[in-house]
């Protein structure tokens, strides 16, 4: 195994114009591990990153690599390769210079390096591109040189700002399989940087969820989806439908919750005491027609399709509740105007406190 | 053109005086610039002297070939006979000299200049734009006689070096100006990818800014040198005994008897050479757009 953990010990980062753009933090990213930093933009994502491979010195705490503090070592003298928002490929250079770059800094030989060079093109499939330039390449093929130009100095750790965002869908599909092939063939550490959910659910081992200078949680897919521990967390990641009151009743592990709707029962994982403000979350496909432990009145208002499934949008009091059910010929119709029970059980459903939320399609589309 | 036809007539008698003015005023700027040239290059070819277009006397290139006919020729002919060609050759070989050692150091200073005020972020920069650009604004009788005055008190004579050594004070100012524009179009980005690489700032400088800057550095070059060989105020103040090929142009310009049209057929030529120039770096950069 080729790759170092990586340690953020209580690191804040202020720029000199004094904004605080990473509040004190602390993470411990394991060695070959494909690790996804996920957030909206503007979150700190990329402060984090810089501070990482020495472009910056953070402002408190130390950033350890395999064990050994970061302090005072430049971006040229860290095991760490960063792979750039924008790719910034040398556009002078031909490809295979692009490359061999790292290893020309290195002193190592023109042969040696257009080896090693055509090596690591091969590997990214683009074995007869090495004489073009940068500009002579689609899209995907500058992605892959990046990828190359990283992997030839033999990172310990690789860091991925963004790197697919500028794809097309089918090739994002494509890049991203492959850059989950070429972590575990080489046992580097990835920290990969995403606003793209999607991205990070199914490439990474863990994921921290970022939002305004902070990491909110650190789980696997499966743990930030399922388990959410704050409301931004479970209304960045995955649809959500939110339900907002106070605590009413506490018991083992779960609560209920008083919301204009009625009152539900569901986990409680951070032992909210009745009369804390609180918001309960349940994902749509979590939702039942015809309701459950918990339920309520809601009309269908739209229904789109999506092939297998359905998205249904009903209105409860003013609440828009999204509901997705497979798409089986037993779900409700338009015109059944009439009012019909939803719910959802009380092990699907978690009650978190109220906290900042993830902005929805409208807030950012209207801004 | 505005077209006039839907516009009612007074409107149309104020857009008719004012495009007419402007076109006026194009026509005379134009013939401004250009007309005395154009009398230049005609009197080159006229065999009078002092220079005139007025009084045609047929057509000659005597004046041309002044720098290369044979020494009889040169005798026999009244007007060329009084002109000193050696010293003539020796002060446009000085011009070359200077210009030899100004243009490297001009590029030199202009690219330091221009990478500290680039790539090095603080609050002193605007201080130091200003400071490193003042020579350029300064009146150049005021480099000239400064850098005489300078230079005597460190006990060196005014010469070819203060000549060198004031022309190079504003000079420098053209190449940083023209290497700024072009770094700061070149994303910091792609020196930070080098130096994530493991190159030293040096290898980053080779490697990359260098290359990239070539072709400004080429135009810089090419400014830096007109601007030395055609300098006369500020070489006048800092030359001391010394000649120039501009100075010596002055000074044959204000010879009593009418400047000799030697000077004219000079100027000719460095009108050709220019537009040559223009003409090539045009086709040049086509090229380099259609590759
Ligand atoms: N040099 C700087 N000086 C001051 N503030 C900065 C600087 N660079 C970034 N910021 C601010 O810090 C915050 C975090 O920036 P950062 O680039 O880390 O965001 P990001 O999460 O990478 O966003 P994106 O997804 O848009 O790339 C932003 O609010 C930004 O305005
Ligand atoms: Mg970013």
């Amino acid at each position: 195994m080729r790759g170092k953990d990586v340690t953020l010990d209580s690191v804040s980062i202020t720029y000199p114009n004094g904004f605080t753009a990473v509040e004190p933090t602390d993470l411990v990213v394991e060695a070959g591990e494909f690790f996804s930093i996920l957030g909206p933009s503007g979150c700190g994502k990329t402060t984090i990153l810089r501070a990482v491979s020495g472009f910056i010195e953070p402002s408190a705490g130390r950033v350890l690599i395999g064990g050994e503090d970061m302090a005072g070592s430049g971006p040229n003298a860290r095991p760490t390769a960063l792979i750039f928002q924008n790719l910034a490929l040398f556009p002078l250079m031909p490809v295979w210079e692009n490359v061999a770059f790292g290893l020309e800094a290195r002193g190592i030989g023109k042969k040696a390096r257009r080896e090693k060079a055509q090596e690591l093109l091969d590997l990214v499939a683009l074995g007869d591109q090495g004489d073009k330039l940068p500009s002579e390449l689609s899209g995907g093929q500058r992605q892959r040189v990046a990828i190359a130009r990283a992997l030839a100095v033999e990172p310990a750790v690789l860091l991925l700002d963004e790197p697919l965002s500028a794809l097309d869908l089918k090739l994002r599909q494509h890049m991203r399989a492959e850059l989950r092939a070429i972590q575990k063939k080489t046992g580097v550490t990835f920290i990969y940087i995403t606003h793209d959910q999607g991205e990070a659910l199914t490439m990474s081992d863990r994921i921290a969820v970022m939002n305004n200078g902070v990491i909110e949680q650190v789980g696997t897919g499966d743990e930030i989806y399922s388990h959410p521990r704050t409301a931004f967390a479970a209304s960045f990641v995955g649809e959500t439908n939110r339900f907002e009151g106070r605590i009413a009743d506490v018991e083992a592990g779960m609560a209920q919750i008083e919301t204009p709707l009625g009152r539900f029962r569901a986990r409680n994982p951070d032992q909210l005491e009745p009369g804390s403000e609180a918001m309960l979350f349940v994902r749509p496909e979590a939702m039942r027609i015809g309701g459950d432990e918990n339920r309520f009145e809601a009309h269908l208002v739209r229904r789109d399709l999506e092939g297998a499934f359905l998205n249904l949008f009903f209105d409860a009091r003013g609440t828009e509740i999204a509901v997705h059910v497979t798409n089986d010929g037993h779900a409700p119709e338009l015109h059944d105007a009439a009012p019909m029970p939803l719910g959802f059980a009380a092990a699907q459903a978690v009650i978190l406190p109220r906290g900042a939320l993830a902005r929805t399609g409208q807030e950012l589309a209207a801004q | 053109m505005t077209d006039l036809s839907h516009t009612p007539p007074r409107r149309r008698l104020r857009l008719l005086t004012a495009d007419g003015l402007l076109s006026a005023y194009t026509w005379a700027f134009l013939v401004f610039m250009f007309l005395p040239l154009l009398l230049m290059i005609l009197s080159s070819f006229n065999d009078t002297s002092p220079p005139s277009v007025t009084e045609w006397q047929g057509f000659t290139t005597k004046w041309y070939t002044f720098f290369w006919m044979p020494e009889e020729t040169l005798r026999a002919d009244p007007v060329l006979r009084s002109l000193d060609r050696d010293r003539f050759v020796s002060c446009f070989g000085n011009s070359l000299y200077v210009a030899a050692m100004v243009v490297p150091l001009s590029l030199l200073l202009g690219l330091a200049g221009a990478v500290l005020l680039t790539r090095w972020r603080s609050r002193a920069n605007s201080a130091l734009w200003w400071v490193l650009l003042s020579p350029m604004l300064a009146p150049g009788i005021v480099l000239g006689l400064s850098a005489l005055v300078f230079w005597s008190r460190l006990g060196v004579d005014a010469g070819l070096f203060t000549i060198v050594m004031a022309q190079t004070t504003f000079i420098a100012g053209y190449p940083m100006l023209i290497l700024m524009a072009r770094l700061q179009r070149q994303p910091v980005e792609l020196e930070e990818a080098a130096l994530d690489l493991g190159a030293t700032p040096f290898r980053v400088f080779r490697r990359l800014t260098l290359p990239y800057l070539a072709p400004a550095l080429a135009s810089a070059a090419v400014i830096a040198l007109m601007a030395s060989m055609e300098n006369y105020n500020t070489t006048m103040f800092a030359k001391g005994g010394a000649c120039t090929f501009a100075t010596e142009i002055g000074a044959m310009a204000r010879n009593p008897n009418g400047h000799p049209p030697v000077i004219n057929a000079v100027g000719t030529v460095i009108i050709a050479l220019t537009v040559a120039g223009a003409l090539l770096h045009t086709f040049l950069s086509r090229r380099e757009q259609g590759r």
